[in-house]
């Protein structure tokens, strides 16, 4: 047996020394632990951003990854053939048995170094091994604390820095969303992407500005939500409504959609004008500061509303606000706000779901594809509910797609951060959905439509894409097919 | 070889994206599915094709380096486990379905592609593929064939072994050799394929495998049925065997694992002292007959509540509900020592009533989840790891489990292979003289020992001369073998 | 031929006066006579033989039923026949699991006797009467029931085996399921007594079937011949066997079904239904089940069960072009094995045997000399030789038997 022993090194190198039982740091091979900028590439098809920092060991004291839920792991394995990333790369760091032992390691005996942080960084986050693991190891929550650690402690290059600080001060505020989005227009106007492939200039551009350039969706004029929207009928609930980032700027026919639909069920909606994002990008990144001020100034908007439930239509915006509690748990004027608001959380269709059918479907005779976000699906365990409303469309048929437990490739930030799995990804979940031979690609999440429309583009096969609620909001209204399809 | 030099050499076959090299990350293939033994690999490569694998090996044989082969290291019983200064050959990447041939009944593929994958491919022809281990989503056809895996529906179909027809081996000189005949039966020759199965990675490394996929049945049929004690379902079990009915499965849990794996994955089992699922499958007229007597014989042994799977989705629940047992065990327990034992089934009785006895000696849980027909047990030692002791008298308490299993005349091992964990045990089943000539098979397919040296034989020994300089073997260095 | 000295003092003492005798022109193996046959009674006595022949450089040929002293390459030399009939009882049996342990030298057919006081079987139906169960193992001998069950190396979970050099090694166990260590049990399967002696073997057994119902079509050409068995492969029907039995006058394809009897019906019905597109269809009687090709020379051949309408076709073709009589063909028609029992000149069998080889050992199978007069084998030899695994295969027998004291060059690759 050779597990290796806790060590109490003092200076850097004779710490990581003694943790591999070597003599002294002179016994130690070059390339053991010293960052080297000709290290082998592990990783197929990406570059890989190192800087040489190097903090030992991983992890400090102010919330590690959890050693009791480390040690729910009993290495069986279950996780790995659902891991979007041991599915492309076939290595066991980059499969979340592989990522918890890295953890688990990193607590006392290793560095926090690019060779960690890469394989950590290379998490989606799609939470598809939670619903796997027999043994109920909660890696959402491991992954967000070595995340938050990893933005801490690990001095990214600065170029990676640079490029992540951009994403942040753009996304999560729709204000320089909509400033950045007026020259965008112009840009797909004059289909200046067109031609700077023509001229062969986007191929020099690097992967990730490629990448962006490639999600961009196509934008369509701004709708308004208004603040308070009153219910068709009897008032049944009163409810917030979060409009969100990238959804309000880019997609927010969904938002005017969903309240629709929300009114027509006899809700009284709610929407803040002065809400801000809620955080979940930041969250998923491990920006522990900024999702926290985000978590709070959410709750702030919403809780003295007076509201029955907060509806979102986010996947991933659902996720993190149902999570507030959680975030919040150290903050002690936030703590109890913060779970009351949580309980609170609901998404649409589970909300929908809850309440019942109460307007009069009219038919949209229509295949469709269903997707199920990764933060709808594996993070809050809704499928069943947003199936139930699209079948209560009379007309809807849904087609299953392929490999629909491995994610898309959107995950947050990812596919700008790490464009080459991310397309992968992308494409083989295209192929999957286009063998279901259905006329429309639903899903729950703004993330997942630009990833997996920019991918279609990409194999010249674009289908037309909504949110549940685009479908259901038409058929409320009476809309024929066309129209929903055109749009 | 100098570490910097071989990784030159594995680098110029695979490229560096095959190579693994970095501390961290060598460290993550420490260990399999048995947490309890780890070893740092040198270096971990991850071969694409066959002709990697063979250029892999050749390297090894030149330069005197042990390896072993590792699928999607699930194993329970240590076989990927490292050997200290050799090479880690993963065979993950290596995952296509090469060959799909209906009329005759077999598939192609490469060692890494996981078992329930070979179903999935076949299914929309109406086949599969029967040997399904519990682990079948994410185990590896290699490492199904080094183990001869069986899982819950070998009591009719056999395991791995009566389902692989061919391989193509590379030997641990670099060769390569077509063993079974593939796609004819009775190849000429010994049996060498049937030696190779089973032989957990110490005569060479499968890199094309062919796959016999069995017609799904017309009819099956699952019941879940509670009883009072293990006991009265053993009765059960030996009622229906005793009619002359071969169940495609019979499984049986205790209450332990019963609550177990409710806390896991909410199947809705009956709380109760113990649980069967036996599942009938074949011609229709055959299965409805033979399942009313089987629900009949339940019901004579005492069964407190039958219940019959009404579709596909119930039935699938029932399995999920038996396959998450060992993962399950994280829920009610830190830590879990999992046997693998194996009685002849008329002494299952007495031998559960042994291993309560022991469990309460020694103060420590024991959840039984096993295949009560051809008596396979899985004997679930519950412990904390962090308690002072524990580790230790579960792991004694593991041992006595195995003797009494042998006492009663079973084997150590019905499906999870002996590897690292059970050689200490190989002396109690075989004497001096059966591992010896065990071990001629292996001097035979490996006189130089490098495959995955070190697994199953407690004592290894070298095999006779070896041409050349002399080269004192790691293993002689390291004082852990003889020379024969 | 050189005389060895054989030391009959200390061999007698082994066995017994009784038990050790001179050997006659009818031990003759492949024309080779022995000098001596010897019966001990047990594994112990076995291997106090092998020990003694180790000693004195004594080559040894195993023999059970002599059922299959025939098969395989006349034999280097021979002194000694160690004969494995007297050790004929049943060891252990115990219905509740199914599991049997005998001595090798059983019948087979005493074994099924006392088995089906239980209603139990070991589902192997080699069509040699007289076989021991070792032989059964050595010779890897099957028969219809093998679409079904599998052949013997599918049924044997434990062995014990005397070596060469007296050396006694046990492998298996008495419990079905079992990876300790390695399989020897496989290896010696069809081994041909070239590795070891077996003493004992275990098997699992399966429940005799309540009823059994065969039906038979008429085929009139290999195609029909070939895609009725394909049909049946894809079918849930489970029949036990598929048989095939072409030859001038008859020309069948019989399927036996076997089940409960309200289930054996259903299946009787359902394989008449898939035979019916393929000629006419009726039920054979018990007796009228087809047997091994008669012939004085019959040649296996294997290949993918698929392609059974061109094995059929290429030898008719073969046996037309060298003016061979109409062979008689059985076989077992799903599982890719095909017997052709010749009666002609050697000269036209030895260009039948080469024609054979050249086209199915190329396309993954493989033709053996299952029985013919010596002139033959020494001509075309009985084995083959295809496959690149023959060197591993030789570097198996030197560890096993590395003084060549067991049916040397009997077997594949003149070990």
């Amino acid at each position: 047996m050779t597990e290796r022993r806790e060590d109490e090194g003092t200076t850097r190198e004779e710490a990581a020394a003694e943790a591999i039982g070597a003599g002294s740091p002179e016994d130690v091979g070059q390339t053991t632990f010293a960052a080297t900028t000709d290290s082998l590439q592990q990783t197929i098809g990406r570059d890989r951003p190192e800087s040489g920092s190097y903090v030992f060991p991983a992890f400090d004291d102010h919330h590690p990854p959890d050693k009791d839920l480390i040690d729910d792991c009993v290495h069986c394995g279950f996780c790995l053939p659902t891991c979007p990333t041991y599915v492309l790369f076939g290595e066991e760091m980059d499969s979340p048995r592989g990522r918890i032992y890295l953890m688990n390691k990193g607590l006392t005996e290793e560095a926090m170094d690019d060779t960690m942080v890469r394989h950590w960084d290379l998490c989606l986050g799609c939470m598809a091994c939670v619903t796997a693991c027999p043994s109920g190891v909660q890696y959402d929550k491991l992954i967000e604390a070595t995340r938050a650690q990893i933005e801490r402690r690990y001095e990214r290059r600065s170029d990676d820095k640079a490029f992540r600080e951009m994403i942040f001060s753009l996304f999560p505020y729709r204000n320089r969303l909509r400033l950045a989005a007026s020259p965008l227009r112009l840009y797909q106007r004059l289909r200046l992407g067109d031609r700077l492939r023509k001229a062969g200039v986007m191929d020099r551009l690097p992967a990730r500005m490629r990448a962006m350039e490639a999600l961009m969706p196509e934008l369509q004029r701004e709708e308004t939500i208004p603040e308070l929207t009153v219910p068709t009928g009897e008032r049944r609930r009163r409810v917030g409504v979060l409009l969100g980032c990238v959804q309000q700027v880019f997609f927010s026919q969904v938002n005017a959609a969903t309240v629709r639909v929300l009114a027509a069920e006899g809700c009284e909606v709610v929407a803040p004008k002065s809400q801000g994002c809620c955080g979940a990008l930041s969250t998923h990144a491990g920006r522990e500061e900024e999702s926290l001020n985000f978590a709070r100034k959410t709750i702030e908007t919403f809780e003295n509303e007076n509201l029955d439930a907060v509806i979102v239509n986010a996947a991933g915006c659902g996720s993190t606000m149902k999570e507030y509690g959680h975030l919040l748990r150290d903050d002690p004027d936030y703590a109890q706000r913060a779970e009351e608001f949580s309980a609170k959380v609901r998404d649409v269709s589970e909300f929908l779901a809850e309440i019942g059918p109460l307007a009069e479907r009219h038919a949209l005779p229509l295949p469709i594809a269903y997707h199920d976000a990764c933060h709808l699906g594996h993070a809050q365990g809704i499928r069943k509910q947003p199936r139930q409303v699209l079948k209560g469309i009379p007309g809807v048929e849904i087609k299953e797609i392929r490999e629909a437990e491995i994610c898309c490739g959107s995950a947050g930030i990812y596919n700008m951060v790490e464009p080459e799995p991310a397309a992968e990804l992308g494409e083989r979940k295209a192929k999957n959905v286009l063998a279901t031979g259905a006329r429309m690609l639903v899903t729950s999440n703004p993330g997942c439509i630009l990833q997996i429309k920019a991918s279609l583009k990409k194999m010249g096969n674009d289908i037309p894409t909504a949110h549940p609620m685009e479908v259901l909001d038409a058929s409320i209204r009476g809309e024929p097919v066309e129209a929903l399809l055109g749009g | 070889m100098e570490r910097d030099r071989l990784i030159g050499a594995m680098e110029s076959i695979l490229g560096s994206e095959g190579v693994i090299s970095e501390r961290e990350q060598l460290r993550s293939y420490e260990c399999d599915g048995l947490m309890n033994y780890r070893v740092v690999p040198d270096l971990v490569v991850l071969p694409e094709t066959a002709e990697h694998v063979q250029r892999i090996v050749k390297t090894c044989f030149e330069e005197g380096i042990p390896f072993v082969a590792r699928g999607s290291g699930t194993g329970l019983s240590g076989g990927a486990l490292p050997v200290e200064s050799g090479v880690l050959i993963v065979l993950s990447r290596m995952r296509k379905i090469l060959e799909v041939d209906i009329p005759n009944q077999r598939v192609v593929v490469e060692p890494g592609v996981i078992n329930v994958w070979v179903s999935q491919e076949v299914a929309d022809e109406g086949y599969y593929y029967a040997p399904d281990p519990a682990s079948q989503i994410v185990s590896s056809i290699g490492g199904n064939l080094a183990e001869n895996s069986g899982g819950v529906h070998c009591l009719k179909y056999g395991f791995t072994t009566n389902h692989v027809m061919g391989a193509e081996v590379v030997l641990p000189d670099g060769s390569v050799v077509h063993i079974g005949g593939g796609r004819s039966p009775d190849a000429p020759g010994y049996d060498l394929l049937g030696a190779f199965v089973g032989s957990e990675g110490t005569l060479g490394i499968a890199t094309k495998i062919t796959l016999r996929i069995v017609r799904k049945p017309e009819s099956v049929r699952t019941l879940l049925a509670a009883f009072k004690d293990t006991e009265e379902a053993g009765e059960a079990v030996s009622g229906i065997i005793g009619e002359g009915i071969v169940p495609a499965a019979i499984e049986m849990m205790d209450a332990l694992t019963i609550e177990a794996v409710e806390v896991a994955v909410s199947p809705g089992f009956p709380q109760a002292g113990a649980v069967l699922i036996v599942e009938l499958d074949g011609p229709e007229a055959e299965v409805a007959d033979q399942f009313e007597r089987v629900i009949k014989i339940c019901e004579e042994a005492g069964a407190s509540e039958i219940r019959v799977a009404e579709d596909e989705q119930e039935r699938a629940l029932f399995w999920k509900g038996r396959k998450a047992a060992f993962g399950a065990m994280g829920r009610i327990a830190n830590d879990y020592y999992v046997q693998d034992s194996v009685v002849p089934r008329t002494e299952l009785g007495p031998v559960l009533k042994k291993i309560s006895e022991l469990s309460e000696k020694h103060g420590l849980r024991v959840a039984n989840v096993f295949h009560a027909g051809d008596g396979n047990l899985h004997p679930l030692v519950l412990y904390d790891n962090d308690a002072p002791g524990e580790a230790e008298r579960a792991e004694e308490l593991a041992g006595e489990i195995v003797f009494a299993c042998l006492e009663h005349g079973g084997s150590l091992t019905g499906e999870h292979g002996i590897g690292e964990d059970k050689k200490k045990y190989m002396p109690k089943m075989f004497t001096t003289d059966d591992m010896n000539v065990m071990q001629l098979l292996r001097c035979a397919f490996d006189p130089h020992q490098i495959s995955n040296p070190g697994k199953i034989f407690p004592t290894p020994r070298l095999c006779g001369e070896r041409p050349g300089p002399f080269r004192m073997h790691p293993l002689q260095k390291a004082g852990i073998v003889e020379q024969f | 031929m050189q005389t060895k000295n054989i030391p009959l003092e200390e061999l007698k003492s082994v066995v017994g006066e009784k038990h050790f005798r001179e050997a006659t022109a009818e031990d003759a193996v492949e024309g080779l006579e022995p000098s001596f046959v010897v019966e001990p009674g047990s594994v112990e006595e076995t291997s106090e033989l092998m020990r003694l022949a180790a000693r004195d450089g004594l080559v040894v040929a195993p023999r059970g039923g002599g059922t299959k002293m025939h098969l395989g390459d006349p034999p280097r030399e021979l002194d000694l026949i160690v004969s494995t009939t007297r050790m004929d009882e049943v060891i252990e049996y115990v219905p509740g699991d199914q599991v049997v342990r005998v001595q090798s030298g059983i019948k087979l057919e005493d074994v099924q006797e006392h088995l089906s006081g239980s209603n139990q079987m070991l589902a192997v139906d080699p069509p040699e009467r007289g076989a021991t169960v070792g032989g059964v193992v050595a010779a890897n001998a099957s028969g219809p029931r093998r679409f079904r069950y599998g052949t013997i190396r599918d049924l044997i979970i434990g062995i014990t085996v005397v070596l060469h050099d007296g050396t006694v090694a046990k492998a298996g166990s008495k419990v079905v399921k079992n990876v300790a260590g390695y399989d020897l049990s496989k290896l010696f399967t069809g081994s041909l007594g070239t590795l070891g002696i077996i003493a004992t073997a275990n098997f699992r057994l399966h429940p005799i079937p309540e009823a059994s119902r065969t039906v038979a079509v008429e085929v009139e050409s290999p195609q029909a011949a070939g895609e009725a068995a394909q049909a049946l492969m894809r079918s849930q029907v489970e029949p036990t066997s598929v048989e095939l039995d072409w030859s001038e006058e008859n020309r069948l394809l019989t399927v036996l079904v076997e089940s409960i009897p309200s289930g054996v019906e259903a299946k009787a019905e359902t394989a008449s239904f898939l035979l019916r597109p393929f000629g006419e269809v009726r039920e054979l009687s018990d007796d009228e089940q087809p047997g091994p090709p008669p012939g004085e020379v019959v040649v296996k051949i294997t290949a993918p069960p698929a392609e059974l309408a061109d094995v059929l076709g290429t030898i008719l073709a073969a046996a037309e072009r060298r003016d061979l009589a109409h062979p008689n063909i059985t076989g077992h028609a799903a599982s890719g094995v095909t017997f052709v029992g010749l009666s002609g000149e050697e000269e036209a069998s030895a260009h039948f045997v080469n024609e054979m080889r050249e086209i199915w050992v190329r396309r993954g199978g493989s033709v053996t000399l299952q029985r013919a007069p010596l002139a033959l084998k020494n001509r075309v030899g009985t084995w083959d030789n295809g496959g690149d695994y023959l060197g591993l295969i030789r570097r198996v027998k030197e560890k096993f038997d590395p003084r060549g004291g067991l049916n040397p060059g009997r077997f594949v690759g003149g070990i």
